[in-house]
């Protein structure tokens, strides 16, 4: 029997294969708007095909969970606490794209809206880059506390950040600290629309995806395209000198540590790009509502899209994308599907209830029968298979560390 | 970047360290003082309801404790089993039993005893099945990999508590009455009140007895220092560490039994008491048995203090906040926690 | 005195206590550029713990460490890196699924410059820097004796290679000063002397300062300059290897009181 480790005796990229594979499935991604309809007309299978803005969902899923594999996937640290970077980008976007604040009036590149309506109305597209950066700076600062820790307590205290973000978005308001900050349990809305304003509508472009014809298909190519962006950033940061010290860090950090790897700084870009990705997807994904809300963020989905990651593959790009895409659309239209069905057949059984028990029982499943993923990562199959050096360097809790030096020297 | 390093690396000078908490400390004893001067008996009050809750807390502590102290794994699922425990403590006392707040106090407090003897046992080999099951195939794997088992199991046990028993509140708050057990002026401590320590200081006791003196108390305590050298001591570490689950489920259960009693139970109760409890096992020293004890009373009382004084307190909407930020603190200030570091000595 | 000559570390008063215990105790070293200088000593003697205050895993109790002229006891490990001190390990720590090329990679980190942002985009800069590093990364193998094993997993290579792969690591972070702590232990004589050689040549082809902790006494004869010998945590000889081989204190160390006895 090959282990993983006899397969990877010597390196081989698996570069050039991949790109005609993502080509193709680019081109079909392109065409599916186009697609969709005859494809929900075939029998058995029709039913089960995801609409457009299914799709804008799942894609804005599966552009976090790429985010989430930088930190668990390439930097190896456990992350519980995602969705405060999700809640971040969104409310980013309540901020500077909706009649949040409506002391001011700030209009710049905003596209169908009034100019005269009151409140920060920068272009979305702006938007999603400052949310992108807010984020980051947010991660960083979570990082502080954070990454000195080691990884059970690094889970555990991103877990709490991932339940204090949402419940202070939810309290933000008048009356629980003095400022309309997220308007608290209402949400912010509504927020602007994604559009290429005057320019693109000369070159038959719509002016605001909100007005245009066809909202979803629009918004459905701009997830497209981010989801893009972000796999492509996330692979070339892999194949780099920082992916580099990831995996040396992942491997054995004292030695990295001694080679010259700053060990707290480089774990926290891996937050902080995580990060960015996080509060894109997530100031997209409210342009698509139209809203902020309070109830679209709970710890729930940190886990959620952890499960992304470990049925796709930790850190493995496809695997995120096929893990991300299937679990998103099991949430967003899948199980609903599969519960009518059931209906149908005479059961009275309502999988979405269960839906977290379900993403449970797919994480025990595969920690225990299929660690690696879906489309396993060659060289976290080996590590898996033949062990790390996995003795954190720095662990504040315990007097039997390997350093007494404290992290923040670091 | 360069001056913000500057900046915290001079605020993580011991000194500076220990004055900031001193000063932290002092700022509390401040609010507790002013409180007490104005409103003594609500203070003694809610000091005593503080009590029930760290009771609580303490016993789910010490099953986080536990298993940390021995397999180094923070078992996300106790709290899940610590709330199906309630649940299940629920049919069995008012469902199968039919108690209600009619019965006699000899049949509610023998329907209690009883109800113990069934779920205590029961959510042992509930826990330690976990344990065979989830965590034991991934004893030598990555620290990542039983961590995220964990994540997901429990999620799997509160999805089962709620299949079992949808998503309504189950309590048997009713069975105890408020009536005084004895008042002093307008402190009252009621019977309810009493019932949570009726039960609970006597699992510490047998659990200290069990620890300290019995042969698989000492196997645990060998285990917890240093597998490799009780294994060659002979010490079955498999069959030890699942005896410490088992020790953990049946802790659970007895926890979950007091808060149906005393509060109110739902398939997701676990989620927030387990992150309460494993803060109170941090602040108290992980690993450490007394330490768990000593953190889950003091989050009680924190808790209760913040819920039920009347001067600068936040209010129950900002409970979870407080307590992640107590856990971030000790994390920084004091990351072994108020009575140090980690070797499960028991007391 | 110019920088040029003279001590490239000056350690003084070197103490560490680990609670009760003195592991280090005031110690007083100093090793001249250019030379080999080995540490030697009977187990428990604090040599690894010396180390450790060195690279920056152990914070000294008390006393100073000069690196090159730079205060270096306050810094974490990977500055001393940067500074220009590199290390093996006792057991060795290679990165075990990462190639030959890939560990001798890492070990460029602090002296590559590529940034995020570059990094995303593949600058032309970035994608010179990165060339550059794999044909020297290439080069170093070849130099250290691993001609054939660059896309080599490190944990597959046999034991002899795995110690040269952790030299090549350690050569990769440029540095000035190079620690090796047992590098021959589990070598056979004839790898030993091949290795010893090796260490030499690294020294004077390419002006590096050498300092081993080592058991083996042919090594320590055979290639170092100066001998110091701890016990104890406290010095109790220095010299060369024949002064230090007949001092009295030091066979009293190794073999005990009776030793030193007719």
């Amino acid at each position: 029997m090959t282990t993983a480790a006899d397969r990877a005796r010597t390196w081989v990229s698996g570069r050039d294969r991949s790109l005609w594979v993502a080509a193709g499935l680019i081109v079909l991604a392109v065409l599916y708007p186009s697609l969709v309809e005859s494809l929900q007309d075939l029998p058995l299978i029709g039913d089960f095909v995801p609409s457009v803005s299914g799709m804008v969902v799942m894609l804005a899923f599966t552009t976090m969970a790429i985010g989430l594999n930088v930190v668990v996937g390439y930097a190896g640290l456990l992350d519980l606490g995602y969705v405060a970077f999700y809640a971040a980008g969104a409310y980013t976007a309540g901020w500077f794209a909706s009649q949040q604040f409506d002391q001011w009036t700030f209009h710049f590149g905003s596209v169908g809206i009034v100019k005269s309506l009151p409140g920060i109305h920068l272009s979305v597209w702006l938007v999603l880059l400052i949310a992108g950066l807010f984020t980051l700076v947010v991660g960083i600062l979570i990082g502080l506390p954070t990454l000195r820790l080691r990884g059970d307590y690094l889970a555990i205290v991103t877990l709490g950040f991932g339940e204090i973000v949402p419940q202070f978005v939810r309290n933000a308001d008048e009356e629980g600290i003095g400022f309309d900050l997220t308007h608290g349990a209402f949400g912010i809305a509504p927020i602007d629309s994604l559009g290429f304003g005057s320019l693109g509508e000369r070159l038959g472009l719509p002016e605001s995806f909100q007005t245009s014809t066809d909202r979803a298909k629009w918004f459905y190519l701009t997830a497209v395209l981010i989801l893009l962006i972000t796999v492509f950033c996330s692979v070339r940061l892999r194949d780099s000198r920082l992916g580099r010290a990831w995996i040396a860090i992942r491997e054995d950090e004292t030695a990295a540590a001694a080679m010259g790897v700053p060990l707290m700084r480089t774990k926290t870009w891996s937050y902080a790009i995580g990060a960015f990705f996080g509060g894109v997807a997530g100031a997209f994904y409210s342009s698509f509502r139209s809203g902020a809300f309070p109830a679209d963020f709970y710890f729930n989905i940190s886990v959620f899209l952890l499960c992304m990651v470990i049925l796709g593959g930790m850190g493995s790009v496809w695997g995120v994308i096929l893990g991300g895409m299937l679990l998103a659309y099991l949430n967003v239209e899948g199980l609903s599907t599969i519960g009518a069905k059931i209906q149908d057949a005479g059961l009275d059984f309502d999988p979405t209830k269960y839906q977290f028990g379900i993403y449970g029982l797919i994480i025990v499943a595969m920690m225990l029968f299929r660690p690696t993923g879906l489309i396993p990562e060659r060289r976290h199959a080996i590590e898996l298979e033949e062990g790390v050096h996995d003795t954190p360097f720095y662990d504040v809790t315990t007097e039997a560390t390997l350093t007494d030096r404290d992290p923040s020297d670091d | 970047m360069a001056t913000v390093r500057r900046v915290l690396q001079f605020l993580r000078q011991p000194r500076v360290v220990n004055g900031i908490g001193l000063s932290l400390v002092a700022l509390v004893g401040i609010w507790l003082a002013v409180n007490l001067v104005k409103e003594p008996a609500n203070f003694v009050n809610v000091g005593l309801d503080g009590l029930t809750r760290g009771s609580v807390y303490a016993l789910i502590a010490l099953g986080y404790t536990l298993v940390y102290g021995i397999l180094q794994l923070i078992n996300f699922a106790h709290g899940d089993v610590f709330a199906l425990s309630g649940l299940v403590a629920y049919t069995v006392l008012i469902t199968i039993f039919g108690l209600d707040s009619g019965s006699s106090g000899l049949a509610i407090a023998g329907g209690i005893v009883v109800g113990l003897a069934i779920t205590m046992p029961l959510f042992a080999i509930i826990n330690g099945s976990i344990e065979r099951v989830a965590y034991r195939p991934l004893r030598h794997a990555p620290r990542l990999a039983p961590l995220i088992t964990a994540v997901g199991m429990s999620f799997i046990v509160s999805n089962v508590s709620l299949a079992l028993y949808g998503v309504q509140t189950r309590s048997a708050s009713d069975l105890i009455s408020n009536a005084p057990m004895f008042e002093i002026g307008e402190v009252v401590y009621s019977w309810k009140k009493f019932v949570a320590l009726a039960i609970v200081v006597p699992v510490l006791i047998a659990l200290t007895w069990f620890v300290r003196t019995t042969r698989q108390g000492k196997a645990m305590r060998a285990v917890a220092q240093d597998p490799e050298a009780s294994a060659m001591m002979g010490v079955n570490v498999n069959r030890t560490i699942s005896v410490t689950f088992f020790l953990a489920g049946s802790l659970a259960a007895g926890a979950g039994m007091v808060f149906l009693l005393e509060y109110t139970m739902r398939y997701d109760t676990g989620f927030e008491l387990g992150l309460i409890a494993f803060t109170a096992a941090v602040v108290g020293g992980i690993g450490n048995l007394a330490g768990a004890v000593l953190g889950g009373v003091l989050i009680g009382l924190i808790q209760s203090f913040n819920e039920g004084l009347t001067w600068f307190a936040a209010g129950s909407d900002w409970t979870r906040s407080i307590v992640f930020g107590i856990l971030i603190a000790i994390l920084v200030f004091r990351p072994q926690g108020l009575l140090g570091e980690q070797t499960p000595e028991g007391a | 005195m110019t920088e040029q000559d003279g001590n490239l570390v000056e350690v003084t008063d070197l103490r560490k206590e680990f609670g009760g215990l003195v592991a280090t105790n005031d110690v007083d070293f100093t090793i001249p550029r250019g030379a080999i200088v080995a540490l030697i000593g009977p187990n428990g003697a604090g040599k690894t713990t010396f180390f450790n205050m060195l690279t920056g895993v152990y914070k000294p109790t008390s006393g100073s460490i000069v690196f090159d002229g730079v205060e270096v006891s306050d810094l974490p490990p990977h500055a001393i890196t940067a500074l220009g001190i590199g290390r093996t390990f006792q057991n060795i720590r290679l990165f075990p699924h990462m190639t030959a090329v890939e560990n001798v990679l890492v070990g460029m980190h602090c002296r590559l410059h590529s940034g995020i942002i570059g990094s995303i985009l593949r600058t032309p800069k970035v994608r010179q820097e990165e060339r550059e590093a794999v044909d020297r990364a290439r080069e170093l193998l070849v130099y250290s004796g691993l001609p054939r094993r660059h896309r080599e997993r490190a944990a597959s290579l046999p034991y002899g290679d795995q110690r040269r792969l952790e030299v090549a690591r350690a050569l990769a972070t440029d540095p000035k000063l190079l620690l090796l702590d047992e590098p021959t232990a589990g070598m056979n004589p004839q790898e030993t002397a091949d290795f010893t050689a090796f260490v030499s040549r690294v020294r004077d082809e390419r002006g590096l300062t050498v300092l081993l902790i080592e058991h083996d006494m042919k090594v320590v004869m055979g290639v170092s300059e100066r001998v110091t010998v701890l016990e104890y945590g406290a010095k109790i000889a220095e010299g060369t290897p024949h002064e230090v081989q007949r001092d009295e204190r030091v066979i009293e160390a190794y073999l005990g009181k009776g030793a030193t006895t007719e």
